[in-house]
């Protein structure tokens, strides 16, 4: 009996945590729907969900006439650059403030905030001065460079409150077994650390994909332009709006991601050894 | 430190590890200093001139950007919204991530899927976010009007963004959708160190569903809370692109924002001085903030 | 303000700032070191920046560039997308870095203005007389002449952006038998046809561009104007008064979310059938054909009403310019490829881009066969032709009647938000029109004192 309530209570959640879900996820549905329809089908009063008819040519025109592979390659290079250039230099800093002491620790952990406080708006033209003259004007790299500023201090201090609840007796254990500082560091800290490794490399690589100002401002050939500003420039100004191709390019742009990070789901499920943890 | 005698030997570990936790750590600081820097005081040094956008070239002006600032009902007047904004959209942020997180971290069918579409609008770059946002508030061909009408709920389509107070809470909303999923992934990563142990001493000594959150769950997640709080209190009170793609700052100045009165002043009155001032306006304030928040929560 | 001697004027001004020289100093220190790729460049390139690029626009772009290459080897064009709103920042950039591109087309004039006035573009009377001055329509460059004798830019194509569109079939319904000629027919016609979930009209009331634009047609059309020939702020006036009180009026049969409405929702609207009139370009029928065919035999265009018979109609036209940066390389190639733009085969396929919605400028094109070979532009013949002598005609902001000067702050005007502002303090918070107008004629002032 009280196992058929159990059930009962399991599917009622199931249920209610999808319907969450599907909620959330609404645009996203309704994006895939609309870029599945003709033109004719986009402005129907009333509006339909479904589709008419199906068709697959705006993904099609999008993948043929238009340098969408190529911005996709170049957004997926920033994501992975960055994300790299960042988890390193991050993950280091991390530690160090964290398992380390050493005059103005917590300034410099402080200090690095300060980029925050500023709005892109102006950082952008002075950071554009500083590629021309280091002459990295209109490459990948200056994007990369420019990403990693502003994603290196959220990566920092998320690190370091993931890194913080790992525990110092393992630290210690592994030194006691004659491991030198570094070699305890990637031994045993690296391990532990890996689920806010993952989380802060996800936000990382969505914040180097989704970017738009910096790119607008920084990259102005098709060669080097990423996705957002790609899509942007080519389907939306002022006075109309692609809207079929801009469904399918935005559906093509985040079903990767979607996709990427249902592999991913695995590191974070991975939790801590056993032990009692710091709290 | 005390009067203990400290051996040459120790000394010279204790120095060793402090050189290498500066190491560790002096990439970061490169990083920073070489390429932020330069803007940051760039964009100080700029607030004191007239400077015209197009060529970057102007004069000196003292504090006269400043006040001509403070005295304009409109600074103020954003400043109020940029307040009710990030307070709004970061507390349903907040709450939502949390619940959410805590409703994936129980067991659901094909939850991996469950939980990337729930990180779905945090991948969505702004840009077609807003557009499809737009589409969906549109009140003729909308979807969401015209489901509300299909339920009897309302029975003349509602203009979510052209007046007030739908526009701030249309605003408010979107923006926490957008941006919920960034606290969802951090606690997410959290709950997972949680050793089921405490969970199940606890059960036994009769504590109940909520008590077990209070008492447990949340004094865990404290810690990654604080952080999450402090950064998108900065990143809501600095956003741009949703508010200006949404509304425009519309109806009239009823939801601009600070950000938008830089991007106003740079781009569109070509005062790069006017915007570098209301620029560092913004920064004061959340340094004052940061400075408080850093102080209250490290006790 | 001439800016092109700022290096005399810093020396001579010691409190005015010159960081372009000191950048141009830093950036040719690392230059010498950073690029060496300069040296193996053999062919000379030119860079071209546009802001219209939807992918049958770039094709045509790219038969101009092979066609020009071939013409012209060791030169090599390439194309830079860039966007309405990202050219602003990327320019500021450009121009502040020295590091502009060869050539830019497609940006509206007030831009153009603004740029000429801080000194950064190349005079192009050379251009516009090798294309032959003749060629041109009547008046059609005249917005360039921003200093007389002298263009800035010239046309490249012609948009009459503010026309009135009709739903035949619903006229006929509503027994209306002429296209409304006055406000008072306008008001009625749009009374008449609305009922039954269709509107009347895609009016915006919101806090952006459109409805700037479209309120100072309207001040217009009522007779009125935002500055005077000589560049006073003229908006305070009689005839302002009733522009925004009939525009007030006109609210009701807008829809509710009309004071959000941009370009595209307000196009969306007449295209989806939603509304019986339209406030549009030529794209409107571009986009009926794709998205709305069932509707495609019964619309139709014509100049925006006026207050009265007394009125001349008055058509907004950006003049999408094409302008080369004084400081642009390999000036006289460059020049040579601003005229190709205009040759026949190229501009005629730029404008089968978008037809109806991007007008030729030149009298030899709209007048050939292969220019009429074109579904859209043979099916609505009259409605180009209407269209295109609209915006022969045409004005803006930046030169809003034929004795004004040319106003190089219009940019910053429409950009500051005022005049939308205006709209919906009159129109939403209901206040009251001649106040509203006083308290914009200070800000606008205050703008154009700069």
């Amino acid at each position: 009996m009280a196992q058929r309530r159990n059930l009962w209570h399991r599917i009622a959640y199931n249920v209610f945590a999808w319907a969450i879900v599907v909620l959330i996820a609404f645009p996203l549905i309704w994006m895939i729907l609309t870029s599945l329809k003709p033109q004719s089908e986009l402005f129907l009063i009333p509006p339909t969900f479904l589709p008419g008819e199906i068709t697959f040519e705006h993904y099609r025109r999008l993948l043929v006439e238009t340098p969408f592979l190529i911005y996709l390659r170049n957004s997926g290079i920033l994501a992975v650059g960055t994300t790299l250039v960042v988890i390193v230099i991050a993950t280091l800093g991390a530690h160090s403030l964290v398992r380390f002491s050493y005059p103005g620790r917590e300034h410099m952990a402080r200090l690095v905030l300060f980029t925050y406080l500023l709005p892109s708006v102006v950082l952008i033209i002075p950071l554009y001065f500083l590629m021309i003259s280091i002459g990295l004007s209109n490459t990948l790299t200056s994007l990369i460079i420019a990403y990693t500023t502003f994603a290196l201090p959220y990566a920092l201090w998320l690190l370091r409150s993931f890194m913080a609840a790992i525990p110092d007796d393992l630290e210690a254990a592994a030194m006691v077994d004659g491991a030198t500082r570094m070699q305890a560091f990637v031994d045993v800290i690296l391990p532990q650390a890996v689920p806010g490794i993952i989380s802060t490399a996800l936000f990382t690589s969505i914040l180097a994909w989704n970017e738009y100002l910096y790119a607008l401002v920084l990259v102005n050939s098709d060669e080097v332009r990423p996705l957002t500003t790609g899509v942007m420039n080519m389907l939306v100004t002022s006075f109309n709006i692609e809207w079929s191709m801009l469904m399918a390019a935005s559906v093509m742009m985040s079903v990767p991601l979607i996709v990427v990070f249902v592999f991913l789901q695995r590191f974070l499920t991975r939790g801590f050894g056993a032990g009692a943890v710091k709290g | 430190m005390t009067g203990k005698p400290i051996s040459k030997k120790r000394l010279s570990l204790d120095a060793r590890y402090s050189i290498l936790g500066a190491m560790l750590i002096a990439p970061t600081i490169i990083v920073f200093s070489a390429v932020i820097v330069y803007p940051l005081v760039s964009a100080i040094y700029l607030s004191v001139f007239s400077i015209y956008t197009p060529t970057m070239e102007g004069e000196w002006a003292g504090l006269d950007n400043y006040s001509r600032l403070l005295a304009s009902g409109e600074f103020w007047r954003s400043l109020l919204n940029n307040l009710v904004w990030t307070a709004g959209t970061l507390t349903l942020q907040m709450v939502f991530g949390v619940l959410v997180a805590l409703m994936l971290h129980q067991n659901v069918v094909f939850r991996s899927l469950a939980r990337s579409l729930v990180l779905f609008p945090y991948f969505l770059s702004t840009v077609v976010a807003v557009l499809v946002w737009r589409w969906l508030f549109n009140d003729l061909y909308g979807v969401l009007n015209h489901m509300l009408m299909w339920a009897g709920l309302i029975d003349m389509p509602v203009d979510w963004l052209g007046s007030m107070p739908n526009a701030m809470i249309s605003l408010i909303f979107v923006g926490a959708w957008k941006y919920f999923p960034f606290v969802v992934i951090a606690v997410l990563a959290r709950l997972q160190s949680i050793p089921d142990e405490l969970y199940e001493a606890a059960t036994i000594d009769g504590a109940g569903r909520f008590a077990r959150f209070t008492d447990i769950t949340l004094p865990q997640l404290k810690d990654v809370l604080i952080v999450i709080v402090l950064l998108r209190t900065i990143w809501d009170f600095k956003e741009f692109d949703l508010i200006y793609l949404l509304t425009g700052g519309g109806p009239i100045i009823s939801t601009q924002t600070l950000p938008l009165m830089v991007y106003k002043e740079a781009f569109a009155l070509n005062q790069m001085g006017g915007a570098s001032a209301v620029a560092v306006i913004m920064m004061l304030i959340m340094l004052i903030f940061m400075t408080f928040y850093l102080r209250k929560t490290r006790d | 303000m001439n800016d092109k001697s700022n290096e005399h004027q810093a020396r001579s001004c010691p409190g005015q700032l010159s960081r372009r020289s000191i950048l141009k100093s830093a950036v040719a220190l690392t230059a010498a070191a950073a690029l060496p790729f300069s040296k193996a460049r053999a062919s000379t390139t030119i860079r071209w920046w546009s802001t219209q690029s939807s992918p049958e626009q770039l094709a045509a772009y790219r038969y101009q560039i092979k066609t020009f290459e071939a013409a012209h080897p060791g030169v090599e064009v390439v194309f830079e997308r860039t966007s309405d709103e990202g050219y602003a920042p990327q320019l500021a950039a450009a121009f502040a870095g020295g590091n502009v591109p060869n050539i830019v087309t497609h940006l509206p004039s007030f831009a153009v203005a603004d740029y000429w006035s801080a000194g950064l573009l190349l005079p192009f009377d050379d251009v516009i007389a090798e294309v032959g001055t003749d060629n041109f329509f009547e008046g059609a460059n005249r917005i360039y002449e921003i200093e007389p004798g002298t263009h800035a830019a010239a046309g490249i194509g012609n948009t009459a952006a503010n026309m009135l569109w009709m739903r035949t079939d619903r006229m006929e319904k509503a027994g209306i038998e002429r296209l409304p000629a006055t406000w008072d027919e306008l008001r009625a016609a749009c009374s008449k046809m609305q009922g039954r979930g269709v509107y009347g009209a895609p009016l915006p009331y919101a806090k952006n561009s459109m409805t700037t634009l479209v309120i100072i047609g309207f001040i217009h059309q009522a007779g009125g104007q935002i500055l005077s020939p000589d560049l006073e702020v003229a908006i305070v006036s009689d005839e302002a008064v009733n522009a925004l009180e009939f525009y007030r009026s006109m609210r009701e049969f807008s829809p509710p979310g009309a004071t959000n409405y941009s370009w595209g929702e307000s196009l969306s609207a007449f295209v989806s059938g939603a509304t019986a009139t339209g406030l549009y370009a030529g794209r409107v029928l571009i986009n009926v054909s794709k998205q709305n065919p069932r509707i495609a035999e019964h619309i139709t265009c014509t100049t925006y009403p006026t207050i009265s018979a007394d009125v001349p109609p008055w058509t907004f036209n950006d003049f999408p310019s094409v302008f080369i940066p004084a400081d642009a390389a390999d000036l006289e190639i460059t020049k040579k490829f601003a005229a190709w733009l205009y040759r026949a085969d190229g501009y005629i396929q730029q404008v089968h881009a978008t037809p109806g919605h991007v007008l030729p400028v030149l009298k030899t094109i709209a007048k050939s066969e292969a220019y009429r070979d074109n579904d859209i532009i043979r099916r609505y013949g009259t409605e180009v032709e209407r269209m295109s002598s609209a915006a022969v005609a045409g004005h803006n902001l930046g030169w809003e009647t034929p004795h004004h000067r040319a106003n190089v702050k219009a940019g910053a005007i429409i950009n500051s938000g005022i005049l939308a502002e205006m709209v919906q303090r009159v129109v939403l918070n209901e206040e009251k029109p001649r106040a509203v107008l006083a308290n914009t004629a200070g800000r606008i002032e205050k703008i154009m004192k700069g």
